[in-house]
């Protein structure tokens, strides 16, 4: 007989991870942890394997044929690894409206992998999305799980350059509105009773 | 602002009336907000606890039922009704379930919330908790916002250390707790009974109703779902009172809200308003105004229908039935500003495709009609294929969807689709006779 | 109108114009029907959750309402009546529940214009290949379309492009391009048996269903080919070999197991090609389990008998039937004593026969295998029916695999849910009170066994007793029950633990004990889960060793161990050469007559062969484990010169010069109606529960018991062992017979893991493939049970297991007719 390679399980070591993740949900719900435990996997491993559905599918209790069926329902668990960088460009349309399409184009072109694929070195890969909630400060490029927003053209070229070095800096701070700081929204006032008054 | 009633003060409808506040957003934008030492020195869990040893539940539901809070998830259901619709309890685990799916394109006022004043939402729910008296809140926040869950992941923990997250709150007896749930990318998890299942590790699917939520939700147990806005209001009706809240706003929509401008304006971000203020106040007067010249906007988040820029509409109340009297919805108070020169068959193309790649594929119109159909029909436009009768066609299938999905999702797909066929009709003839179109500029990217 | 529901919750509903009084919770769509009428659907299925995916069954629907107020009606102003408030979007009718006064209207222009929309989505990605596709011509999607479809299409695109010969299974193929989404398939394996092994993978347009579960692991995956509303999951085995419209279509009862299941056999030119459920409401519903619907291909075998065989010379020739009945007549007439002996599942119309034939030839009549204990209990008799309602059930067998449709309706009982009342249209086909991911109330069910069998995971309470504990195990039961200590070491629970199922059952109005062989092959243990039935007030459901065995047991049986005895023997489908001490017996008679379908180590050793019928080629009745009474019809099938037993005893009775009982099945009627006043002839399809149970005369064997030193625990498989190496697909995807050991014990003792071993166990000698199986405690072996050697304890001393890498030894085909004979 062939001998096929031992897998280890990914959880074989990480006990008090299933334990913590399992402790998050009532008894009677051990199927909720389906997805943190997707979500641990992935964290660790770029994407989940069938042998991994498997365990986790032992876990919970659980069938590996449903697992994948819940898996599968999301856009972001991946069943092949991508890149050390995920490059995820927000293509709907406040993001588009601010030039997201042709960020991606620009991606492809540096990069010479096009949506879903993962470059040679596993260095990076590319992924459209959906609406990132980041509409305000579009165009957003999600690398892994940080946000870089009002993605200009230049910047978009520094963050390459920054992950081509393995150097992924902080995530620049930019908001708007209200959402800038209190400072800008206007100061608390004293309730309803206060006259109405002109413009201010 | 001129004929006010004698002794009722006229209700705040603009941000300019030096009385309005903001609230939601007080500390968003702060640093080191997200902290309970922040927190609590700024009458953190005060709401909180003044609900809990000085409030009956069924006080605190009335609170909110008179501040006439509308749900900010989109529908606009009556938030104080909605608790009302608990059963009594019977022994059953009840839980109270924050929707932080927050996917709806424009719509991104949620996510600053759990980023920079968590605690405002462990207090939120703590009330609401208290109200329908629920021991345990679960709040789904979508698989994106890493940063959003970490700090609230954060925030629970230290809520819990400093004990206003466990048993005897307060002193009261109350005891509540909090799990937070990750999704994973998928916005029709943001429907109610889709999120359940989803909570519950079964596929993302929207699920029968009958049974609603109230009887049985979240593993067959009682339960009340809320938008996280609508959840952090309930923190100051209570710490301000249900008639300063109703002060705010026209008799359908009272309170504050916050509302998103994206697109084509200056000065893009989440600002509070008071309801009843215009969308060119807001965009105007707080937005910055246009970057360049637009064409429409959309009022709520792009599944609700979008109208001409022009004052008519400019004008109209950002109030539940205002804007439905103008034909379009108040959504989740994403305003999208569309530029003159944006194609608007392509725009539509970029939304049909959204909807048909977030279709859960449970029923046959939305998985056959929105996500496989009417896509490649605009993508068709877009490449400049269109022939005569596409339009018509498209336009027969929008009614054929309509009102045949199981949930609502195929519906929000087509009214923005109608819309823009109702309002830029030429652009579509144009492509269809021209294979190009009218507006065919391609760069948006700013260098 | 249901009974039993006040008129209180009855509801007026009206459809069209035809005005109904409806139980509440009833559903639109089946209000629809029941008025006459008629919606398309396709994701709405019988005995499963309506979900209101497929939204065909859309139609205009309104209602009255309540003034707020008042609480009275609120009344249309021109006519008086009230006011009917039409919903502002059609409704998906199959998940609408009907409310007082609604009105459907499935005529308007708004239903058929959404129900010809739903159509037009449905088939814009099928790809609409009926020529060549198996279903059609039975297809709902083929004749929906043709009701309720446009006859053109607007969809201008390449149409989804998706794998169309998957094989999910052996038995199972799966054409993805043809899928409509109905989720079917997925809720039955969720919902029926509860093994979740298929699912939707990816979601939207892009959705599809898989498994990752290799080979479809659960006993019930043929069911999907039956629900499958187009042609997306067929049945592998029947793939291609003909069309609908050309089979013959026979509804009979399955002789398979002892449930009495109803099935369809399909059949043209002469042989059976797919075998499908047949609905009986009150045992299988619409299921089968897969050892019944694909183990039906033995019948076509090319080494099937078809002439009567006598030796000569140590060697089989063909011969006529007269020839061979009047050797056989004249030699059993001249031997000194002769045995009659029939495999249980032989029909009552066959054992009057060989009754008959026995009595004749002053010789004695019994059936094989045969339980140390009636399998009718003294207690009251539980019906599938009692066990699907049941809220305290304890099971002592491996129920899934001993009688497979008894696991389906326990987990009926799971559900919690009563099964639903036929309505005029038949079954409801939307029942509300079912949905998807019902919790199943696991804590109502008990389950024993001396391994891990499957049933235990859906049980709140799982004993693994010790080898040959039934009796301890049903002592301790019954001592705790009448408030007497109890002995509980080896049951694999303690005294805190037995005694609240004790109290279960005894607080329950329906407990039910389901036990199977283990407990029936003790005499002593039977009799004790009768007095434990008493003690806690339960029906029991002795779950009978193969189709006919209860009702064996209603005819006479004339003699004790013919098999050890007689010196002279006929047997009908009997293999007990496989024991080596039988086997030698044999081997000394001074004449063998073996009827058989095929050549076995027994027939070998026969004087003369006689071609056995199947089970399908048969009429007859018989007499399932609740006592019901069930029909044999023939299955048009090319058996070549078979006959069953009666057609023996009608040879041999010409033969004898004498006009036997049971020499047809009309003539065995005659005799059965003069003694029961029962008219066989006369049942109807789906059989007949008798009031009273009729005289049983039944016998214990005393032939057999357990050896002392036992380490095998002989275990049902739910597929027919005898057949398996005739049913290629069938063995294919179920595997070839197995001994199921520990890995430990594999490496121990040396046993080559995935081949085959020959091995004696207790004497009989078994040819099996070594598994390995973690559940299977250290210093156990398991052995699938033979009608020749049935369930209970063995010894096999597993250090002599030697390789035999070939398949088990067919027997040689018969000889080909030389030319004298036949000229
Ligand atoms: C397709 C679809 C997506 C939705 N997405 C969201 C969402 O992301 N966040 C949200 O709060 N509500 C969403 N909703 C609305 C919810 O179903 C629900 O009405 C809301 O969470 C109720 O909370 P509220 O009463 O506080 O508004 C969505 C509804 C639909 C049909
Ligand atoms: S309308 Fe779309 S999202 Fe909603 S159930 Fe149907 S397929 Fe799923
Ligand atoms: S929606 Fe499929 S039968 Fe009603």
């Amino acid at each position: 007989m062939t001998q096929l390679p031992v897998i280890t399980p990914y959880f074989a070591d990480k006990q008090e991870v299933v334990d913590e993740i399992l402790g998050r949900y009532p008894d009677y719900g051990r199927r909720s942890a389906v997805m943190p435990l997707l979500w641990e996997v992935q964290r660790g491993e770029r994407h989940i394997n069938e042998a991994r559905i498997a365990e986790i599918a032992d876990i919970v209790g659980m069938h590996a044929t449903e697992v994948k069926g819940v898996m599968s329902f999301y856009s972001t668990y991946h069943e092949h690894p991508v890149g050390k960088y995920h490059l995820q460009v927000c293509a709907t349309l406040s993001c588009s409206l601010a030039g997201a399409d042709e960020m991606y184009d620009y991606l492809v072109d540096k990069l010479g992998i096009v949506n879903g694929e993962t470059d040679k070195e596993g260095r990076f890969s590319i992924q459209k999305v959906e609406c990132l909630g980041s509409c305000g400060t579009a165009p957003v490029l999600q690398v892994n799980d940080t946000y870089f927003e009002c993605v200009t053209r230049s910047r978009c070229q520094h963050l390459l350059d920054q992950m081509r070095a393995d150097s992924l800096p902080e995530p620049w701070r930019e908001r708007g509105g209200d959402n800038v700081s209190a400072e800008k929204a206007q100061p608390l006032q004293t309730p309803a009773s206060q006259t109405s008054g002109g413009e201010s | 602002m001129s004929d006010a009633v004698a002794d009722k003060p006229q209700a705040i409808t603009s941000r300019h009336d030096p009385r309005y506040q903001v609230t939601l957003y007080e500390h968003v934008g702060v640093e080191n907000a997200w902290t309970l030492d922040y927190y609590l020195s700024h009458d953190g869990y005060g709401a909180a606890k003044k609900a809990l040893t000085t409030m009956q539940p069924d006080d605190v539901v009335g609170e909110v039922k008179k501040s006439g809070l509308r749900g900010r998830g989109g529908a606009g259901f009556p938030t104080g009704v909605k608790w009302s619709f608990m059963p009594k309890p019977d022994g059953r685990q009840r839980f109270i379930l924050c929707n932080g799916d927050e996917s709806e394109p424009g719509s991104f006022k949620d996510r600053y919330i759990f980023e920079d004043d968590p605690h405002q939402l462990i207090e939120g729910l703590i009330i609401a908790g208290y109200a329908i008296q629920a021991t345990k809140g679960v709040v789904y926040i979508r698989g994106e916002y890493h940063k959003g869950y970490e700090r609230l992941v954060a925030a629970v923990k230290e809520a819990r250390d400093a004990g206003y997250l466990g048993k005897n709150l307060f002193n009261s007896g109350f005891e509540f707790d909090v799990i937070v749930h990750r999704g994973a990318g998928a916005y029709i998890c943001g429907e109610e009974t889709a999120l359940m299942n989803s909570f519950e590790g079964l596929r993302g699917n929207p699920r029968m109703k009958p049974p609603f939520p109230a009887q049985a939700g979240v593993y067959g147990r009682p339960t009340t779902i809320n938008n996280v806005t609508s959840i952090t209001s309930s923190v100051h009706i209570i710490r301000h009172g249900a008639n300063w809240f109703a002060g705010m706003g026209p008799e359908d929509s009272r309170g504050t809200k916050l509302y998103q401008v994206s697109g084509c304006v200056n000065k893009p971000g989440v600002y509070e308003m008071p309801m009843g203020a215009t969308f060119g106040e807001l965009i105007h007067d707080f937005a910055g105004g246009t970057s360049e010249p637009a064409k429409a906007f959309i009022p709520g988040g792009s599944s609700t229908p979008m109208v001409p820029f022009t004052d008519e509409y400019l004008s109209a109340p950002m109030s539940y039935d205002g804007i439905v009297e103008k034909g379009s919805m108040l959504g989740t108070g994403g305003i999208i500003v569309i530029p003159q020169e944006k194609c608007i068959v392509n725009f539509m193309w970029n939304c049909i495709r959204f909807y048909g790649h977030e279709s859960c594929g449970k029923c046959t119109p939305c998985r056959e009609g929105v996500a496989t159909w009417m896509p490649k029909m605009f993508q068709k436009l877009v490449m400049g294929r269109g022939e005569p009768g596409d339009l018509e066609l498209i336009e027969t299938m929008s009614d054929n969807i309509k009102g045949t999905g199981f949930c609502v999702h195929a519906d929000a797909a087509m009214w923005p689709i109608d819309a823009s066929i109702k309002h830029f009709r030429d652009e579509y003839e144009y492509i269809i006779e021209h294979g190009v179109s009218k507006y065919p500029r391609t760069t948006w990217w700013k260098d | 109108m249901v009974e039993g529901l006040g008129d209180a919750l009855a509801m007026k509903v009206k459809v069209n114009e035809i005005e109904l009084d409806l139980p509440a919770g009833t559903s639109a769509i089946d209000a629809v029907f029941q008025a006459g009428y008629d919606v398309p659907y396709f994701c709405s299925q019988e005995y499963m959750s309506p979900i209101g995916a497929c939204r065909l069954c859309l139609a205009k629907v309104g209602a009255p309402r309540k003034d707020r107020g008042s609480g009275e009606w609120i009344l249309d102003e021109e006519t008086g009546e009230p006011k009917i408030f039409w919903f502002p979007k059609p409704m998906a009718t199959c998940t609408t529940a009907v409310m007082e006064g609604m009105v459907i209207d499935t005529k308007c222009e708004e239903t058929k214009r959404a129900q010809k929309s739903m159509m037009e989505f449905t088939l814009i990605n099928h790809p609409l290949d009926c020529p060549v596709c198996d279903k059609g011509g039975a297809c709902e999607l083929q004749d929906r379309a043709y009701e309720y479809g446009d006859g053109v299409s607007r969809f201008a695109f390449d149409k989804r492009h998706q794998e169309k010969h998957h094989a999910l299974s052996p038995l199972i193929t799966l054409d993805r391009e043809r899928c409509i989404h109905c989720k079917r398939c997925v809720r039955y394996f969720e919902e029926i048996p509860g093994d979740e092994v298929l699912d939707f993978i990816e979601r939207g347009g892009h959705t599809y269903i898989g498994t990752l579960d290799d080979g479809l692991p659960s006993n019930f995956t043929g069911n999907i080919t039956d629900i499958c509303p187009v042609g997306a999951l067929l049945d592998s085995t029947s793939r291609f070999r003909g069309r609908n419209w050309e089979y013959r279509h026979t509804r009979t009862t399955s002789t398979d197991d002892s449930s009495g299941s109803s099935i369809m056999v399909d059949s043209r030119t002469g042989r059976i090609e797919r075998v499908k459920a047949a609905r009986h409401t009150k045992i299988n519903h619409d299921w089968l389990d897969d050892g019944t619907r694909f183990g039906h291909e033995y019948v076509d075998a090319p080494e099937r008998l078809k002439t009567p065989l006598i030796k000569e010379d140590g060697q089989f020739r063909e011969a006529s039937w007269e020839e061979a009945s009047s050797l056989i007549a004249e030699r059993l007439q001249a031997a000194s004593s002769v045995g009659v002996a029939v495999r249980a599942d032989a029909t009552l119309e066959e054992a009057v026969g060989a009754h008959a034939l026995a009595k004749a030839l002053n010789g004695a009549y019994d059936y094989y295998p045969k339980t140390a204990a009636s399998v009718v209990p003294d207690a009251p008799q539980a019906t599938f029916d009692d066990l699907a309602t049941s809220d305290a059930i304890l099971v002592i067998s491996d129920l899934t695999e001993e009688v497979p449709i008894a696991d389906l309706r326990v987990k009926d009982a799971l559900k919690g849910v009563t099964p639903p009342e036929p309505m005029a249209h038949g079954i409801p086909i939307a029942d509300l009170r079912l949905k998807e991911h019902m919790p199943k109330k696991t804590d109502i069910l008990t389950v024993a066994g001396p391994y891990h069998v499957d049933l235990m995971i859906y049980a709140g309470r799982k004993l693994t007793y010790d080898l040959g504990h039934e009796v301890a195990l049903l002592s301790a039961l019954l001592n705790l029950a009448q408030g007497k200590d109890a002995e509980v070491a080896g049951l694999g629970a303690d005294r805190d633990s037995l005694n609240p199922l004790v109290n279960q059952l005894k607080d329950s109005d329906n407990a039910v004990i389901a036990y199977g062989s283990w407990v029936l092959g003790s005499a002593e243990a039977t009799s004790l889960v009768n007095d434990l039935a008493e003690a806690v007030d339960a029906k029991l459901l002795p779950l009978a060793p193969m189709a006919n065995s209860r009702g064996l047991e209603l005819i006479d049986t004339t003699g004790d161990n013919v098999l050890g005895s007689a010196s002279a023997l006929l047997l009908s489908n009997l293999n007990p050469a496989q024991d080596t001490q039988l086997k030698q017996r044999l081997e000394g008679l001074e004449f063998l007559v073996v009827h058989d379908c095929f050549m076995t180590e027994t027939a070998e050793l026969a004087d003369v062969i006689l071609p056995a019928k199947t089970g399908y080629e048969k009429e007859g009745t018989i007499v399932n484990l609740e006592g019901r009474m069930l029909p044999l019809t023939a299955v048009d099938v090319d058996g070549g010169g078979s006959e069953d037993l009666t057609g023996v005893v009608k040879a041999l009775g010409d033969a004898l010069g004498s006009r036997l009982d049971g020499r047809s099945v009309r003539s065995a009627r005659r005799k059965l109606k003069a003694d029961w006043e029962i008219d066989l002839a006369e049942l109807p399809s789906e059989g007949v529960l008798p009031d009273e149970s009729l005289s049983n005369h039944f016998q214990a064997s005393t032939a057999s018991s357990s050896p002392a030193d036992v380490n095998v625990v002989i275990v049902p498989t739910m597929v027919r062992p005898e057949y398996l190496a005739y049913n290629p697909s069938l063995e294919t995807a179920h595997g070839a017979l197995s001994l199921r050991v520990h890995p430990d014990d594999a490496n121990k003792y040396g046993l080559p893991v995935g081949e085959r071993v020959k091995l004696d166990v207790s004497g009989v000698t078994r040819y099996l493939v070594v598994k390995e199986d973690n559940r299977v405690a250290p210093g156990l072996a398991l052995v699938p049970a033979l009608p020749e050697q049935p369930l209970g304890l063995a010894f096999a001393d597993l250090q002599r297991a030697e390789r035999a890498p070939l398949a088990t030894p067919k027997p040689p085909a018969p000889v080909e007719p030389t030319l004298e004979v036949s000229a």
